[in-house]
């Protein structure tokens, strides 16, 4: 599912490099302590995301070193 | 090596491709002898048993600068087929290497007056700054290639797009000559063919280079 980013992340990406045209692939770490490596986001503001995720609030977003 | 007119661009540009980025074609001259080669982009032609070597050791766009530039020597310009094609499966091959990703290119600079298009599924897309320039990083397509892009789903389809909704909205840039650009072809990926030209300009553009978008048909 798509979670919609908060204006801090969308910030702090939309100035950082696209992994392809519309989107980038991010590390996001989670509040609970949990993470996903290699997600989407699209336009800087919409992360692609496992369901399970949908409630959990983000502590880090990183550019996905590949 | 000769680079194409821009009708006989126009002709290429209308019949399908051998491999990602170039096309094996049959030249017919006006005093009726034929010429076959390898065109790459639609625009730069090297005869069958000429050496592209300078392929190797020159970016892309110096390649075409050091073309001579044809003076329309051809009266019609045809794809072969691949069992009709001269070439041989190791040039093929090097063919294929040389359609390589914008991000493995050299970084070069534009020229003057060049034009470049993005296309978005999103109105509001975040890689326009609000001074009109576009963020570091920031992919986007030659104004000549976009010409293929009739809808979103086109777009979604030749730029490999990873977000499959119709990118319906089309950025216009115009950046300054000398800015830092990387240019590549699309390589298939997200059950797409990709093929387009793709272009990174990784420090951006500067201010006021972008406008738009124009909204497109979805499909």
């Amino acid at each position: 599912m798509r979670i919609k980013l908060t204006q801090r992340w969308i910030d702090l990406l939309r100035k950082q490099p696209e992994s392809g045209m519309g989107y980038q692939r991010v590390d996001v770490r989670f509040a609970d302590g949990r993470h996903v490596d290699d997600a989407m986001v699209f336009n800087a503001e919409d992360l692609d995301v496992p369901d399970e995720f949908s409630k959990t609030e983000i502590e880090d977003v990183r550019l996905h070193a590949s | 090596m000769i680079r194409l007119t821009d009708t006989e661009t126009r002709i290429l540009k209308n019949q399908p491709e051998t491999g990602m980025g170039y096309q094996l074609v049959e030249g017919t001259q006006f005093d009726n002898k034929t010429k076959r080669g390898i065109a790459y982009n639609a625009e730069l032609f090297f005869e069958e048993n000429e050496s592209r070597s300078v392929l190797k050791t020159l970016s892309y766009p110096q390649v075409l600068r050091e073309a001579t530039r044809s003076t329309g020597q051809f009266k019609s310009l045809r794809v072969l087929s691949r069992s009709e094609a001269p070439i041989t499966l190791s040039e093929r091959k090097a063919a294929v290497a040389k359609a390589a990703p914008a991000k493995e290119a050299p970084i070069e600079k534009t020229k003057e007056n060049e034009v470049f298009k993005r296309f978005s599924a999103y109105k509001n897309d975040n890689r326009l700054q609000s001074d009109g320039s576009w963020s570091e990083g920031t992919y986007a397509t030659t104004e000549e290639d976009a010409k293929n892009v009739k809808t979103g789903k086109d777009a979604v389809a030749r730029y490999a797009l990873a977000n499959p909704e119709p990118a319906i909205y089309r950025f216009t840039g115009r950046p300054k000559k000398d800015t830092d650009i990387q240019r590549g072809i699309v390589e298939p990926a997200f059950n797409q063919p990709g093929g387009g030209v793709e272009v990174i300009f990784p420090n951006g553009t500067t201010a006021n280079t972008v406008t738009g978008p124009e909204e497109i048909p979805a499909e």
